[in-house]
C-alpha cells in the first residue's frame, strides 16, 4: 500500500513524513547519512580516496605529472579537477562525453579549489618558469544517490591529503630533471574545505544531505562550503526557490558544525594509514 | 585536434615523473592464480552490479540493467550488437583516468575512445554466448564496466564482473562467463605462459591471451589473443592452462553470487517473520 502511494504521489508521500520531522529512510531532517572514507586504495594513482554518503559513492584519484608552467604564471602549477558521472552510476546519465550536470560539478569543484586555496599553486612549482606539477584530480561517481557535491569535495580533499609526490630536482649542469621515486613528499594542504548540501522542500523546509529521490522532489538546493576557520569558501545555489537570509544563515551555521565532524573523520583516517 | 569544452583541460603536454626513473620487479610462480575477490549486488542505482578485484591491484566495477525496450530496434550503435530476433546486449568499458600506472590518458581523446570501444566489443563477444538473448526479443540489455585500477588481466576481470552483474540483475543466462588472462614471458622463448599476468608482466609480454569460459557447459565463449611467434602447441598449452584457471575461479564467483542473493533475501524479509 505504502509503495503504491509512494509511486503515485511521491511528493505527498514525502510531505507526510516531513510533517512528522522525519524522512522515509528514518533520518531526521538535519541528519546526515553514514559517512565513510577510505584512502589510498588505488595504487596506480598518486593519491586516492573513496567516499560513501549512505549509498552515494564517489572515488577520487589524483595523478601527478610535470609540465612547463603557463607563461603568465611562471611560478604556479596546475590543478585540473574533473567530475565524471558515468552511465554506470545511474540510469539518468548516458555514456559519452560529460553531460550538463558533470560539467557543472567540475566547474563547482574548480571554483572551490580556487576560492578555498586548498593548495597554493605556488607550492606545485618545481623550477620557476621551467617545471611544475600538474595534479589531475579525477572524481568519478560510482553510485548516484544524491548529494554528489558533498561527496566529491570530501573525496577530493581526502585524496589530496593522501598524495605523495616523488622528489624532482633539476640538475644544474645538464638542465635535465631527475626523479627520485623512493623519496616521497606529501602535499601541503593549506585549507580543508568541506561542502554541506541542503534541499529546499516546498520553498521553506530545509533538509540536509538529500538523496537522489529528495533532490528530484525538492524545489531547490543549496551547497555551502566552509573551511576550518569557519570562513565561507563558496555558496552555491543553482536557481530553484528563493531563500530568506535567516534560512541561509541557518545553513551556514549547520555547515560549520558539519565541517567539524568531517574534519575529525578525515584526521582519524589519515592518521590511521600513516606508516609510523 | 578540436578543443574539448566539456572537460577542464590542463596544460597541452605533461609527463609522468616515472618516465625518468628506473623500475624493477621480482620473479614469481608462473602457474599461480592471483587471489580473486568478488562481490555482487553492491550498487543501489543499478539493477545488478558486481565488483571484482584481483590481488595485485586490478579493480573492476560493473553495473547491469535488465531488459529495456530498444529505442531503435536493429540499429547498431557503438558497442551494441546481437541480432537474430533476440535482444541486444550493449556493453561499455570505461577506464578511469587514474587506472593505469603510466601517463594519464586524456579522457575523450581519440586513442582512449578507440581503446574503450575495442574493449567494449571484446566484452560483448565474451558475454553474448552466456546470455539467453532469444528470451528478450527487441529488448536492450546494458552492461557498463569501469576499470578503477589496472593491475593486469583487466579484461578478464571485467568479463567475470560483467557476467556476475548480469546474473545479479536477474537476466536469464546459460552460465556465468569466467575470464582468465595469460601472457608469454619474453624471457622464455620456448613458451612459458604466465597465468593472470600483472601489469608489468603484461607490458613486457611477447604474446597475450584472454579466455572466457562457461564452466558448467564447458564451452569457450571467447578467445582473444595475439602476439609474436610461438608454435601451435604452445598456444594449445596456453589454452589448456587458461581453461584450467577459469575452472578454478568459477566456485569463487558462484559463492559471491549466492552471498548476494542471501543478503538480498535477508533485507527483504522483515525481522521476526
Amino acid at each position: 500500500m505504502a509503495t503504491a502511494f509512494k509511486t503515485v504521489e511521491p511528493l505527498e508521500y514525502y510531505r507526510r513524513f516531513l510533517k512528522e520531522n522525519c524522512r522515509p529512510d528514518g533520518r531526521e531532517l538535519g541528519e546526515f547519512r553514514a559517512t565513510t572514507v577510505n584512502i589510498g586504495s588505488i595504487t596506480t594513482a598518486d593519491g586516492s580516496a573513496l567516499v560513501k554518503l549512505g549509498n552515494t559513492t564517489v572515488i577520487c584519484g589524483v595523478k601527478a605529472e610535470v609540465a612547463a608552467p603557463a607563461v603568465d604564471s611562471a611560478n604556479k602549477g596546475y590543478i585540473v579537477p574533473n567530475v565524471e558521472l558515468p552511465s554506470l552510476c545511474s540510469t539518468r546519465f548516458r555514456s559519452g562525453p560529460p553531460g550538463e550536470e558533470a560539467q557543472a560539478a567540475s566547474q563547482f569543484i574548480a571554483d572551490v579549489i580556487e576560492n578555498s586555496q586548498i593548495i597554493a599553486k605556488e607550492d606545485l612549482c618545481i623550477a620557476n618558469g621551467k617545471l611544475a606539477w600538474v595534479l589531475y584530480c579525477d572524481i568519478i561517481c560510482l553510485d548516484y544517490d544524491g548529494n554528489i557535491l558533498d561527496a566529491s569535495v570530501f573525496a577530493l580533499l581526502a585524496a589530496l591529503k593522501n598524495v605523495q609526490l616523488p622528489s624532482v630536482t633539476i640538475n644544474e649542469e645538464t638542465g635535465l630533471s631527475e626523479v627520485n621515486l623512493k623519496q616521497k613528499n606529501p602535499l601541503v594542504i593549506r585549507k580543508h574545505p568541506v561542502a554541506t548540501s541542503f534541499a529546499i522542500f516546498d520553498d521553506t523546509l530545509l533538509i540536509v544531505d538529500p538523496t537522489a529521490e529528495e533532490e528530484d522532489l525538492a524545489t531547490g538546493t543549496v551547497t555551502v562550503v566552509t573551511d576550518e576557520e569557519d570562513r565561507l569558501c563558496s555558496v552555491h545555489k543553482p536557481g530553484g526557490s528563493p531563500l530568506t537570509g535567516a534560512k541561509l544563515q541557518d545553513c551556514i551555521t549547520r555547515a560549520i558544525t558539519r565541517h567539524k565532524e568531517v574534519k575529525k573523520l578525515i584526521d582519524k583516517v589519515t592518521k590511521s594509514i600513516k606508516p609510523n | 585536434m578540436p578543443l574539448d569544452h566539456r572537460r577542464l583541460q590542463g596544460p597541452d603536454e605533461s609527463q609522468p615523473p616515472a618516465l625518468w626513473a628506473g623500475e624493477g620487479s621480482g620473479p614469481r610462480d608462473p602457474c599461480a592464480l592471483r587471489p580473486l575477490f568478488a562481490r555482487a549486488g553492491l550498487l543501489s542505482q543499478a539493477e545488478g552490479s558486481a565488483y571484482v578485484e584481483l590481488s595485485g591491484g586490478t579493480k573492476v566495477l560493473c553495473a547491469a540493467w535488465g531488459p529495456r525496450e530498444a529505442a531503435e530496434p536493429g540499429g547498431g550503435t557503438a558497442g551494441g550488437g546481437g541480432g537474430g530476433g533476440g535482444g541486444r546486449l550493449v556493453c561499455e568499458f570505461r577506464r578511469a583516468p587514474f587506472s593505469s600506472r603510466g601517463a594519464r590518458p586524456r579522457p575523450g581523446g581519440a586513442a582512449e575512445r578507440e581503446a574503450e570501444r575495442e574493449a567494449a566489443a571484446a566484452l560483448r563477444e565474451a558475454l553474448e554466448p552466456a546470455v539467453r538473448l532469444a528470451r528478450y526479443p527487441r529488448a536492450r540489455l546494458a552492461v557498463s564496466a569501469l576499470l578503477l585500477q589496472d593491475g593486469g588481466s583487466a579484461l578478464a576481470a571485467a568479463v567475470s564482473a560483467a557476467s556476475l552483474a548480469l546474473a545479479d540483475a536477474g537476466v536469464e543466462m546459460y552460465d556465468l562467463a569466467v575470464g582468465c588472462a595469460l601472457c608469454r614471458d619474453p624471457g622464455h622463448p620456448s613458451g612459458a605462459w604466465l597465468l593472470q599476468p600483472g601489469e608489468a608482466e603484461e607490458r613486457r609480454a611477447a604474446a597475450r591471451l584472454t579466455l572466457a569460459l562457461l564452466p558448467a557447459l564447458n564451452q569457450v565463449s571467447a578467445v582473444l589473443g595475439g602476439g609474436r611467434g610461438g608454435d601451435p602447441e604452445s598456444w594449445g598449452e596456453a589454452l589448456r592452462l587458461g581453461l584450467d584457471g577459469c575452472h578454478r575461479l568459477y566456485p569463487v564467483l558462484r559463492q559471491s553470487l549466492l552471498r548476494a542473493v542471501k543478503r538480498r533475501d535477508a533485507a527483504h524479509t522483515p525481522p521476526g517473520s
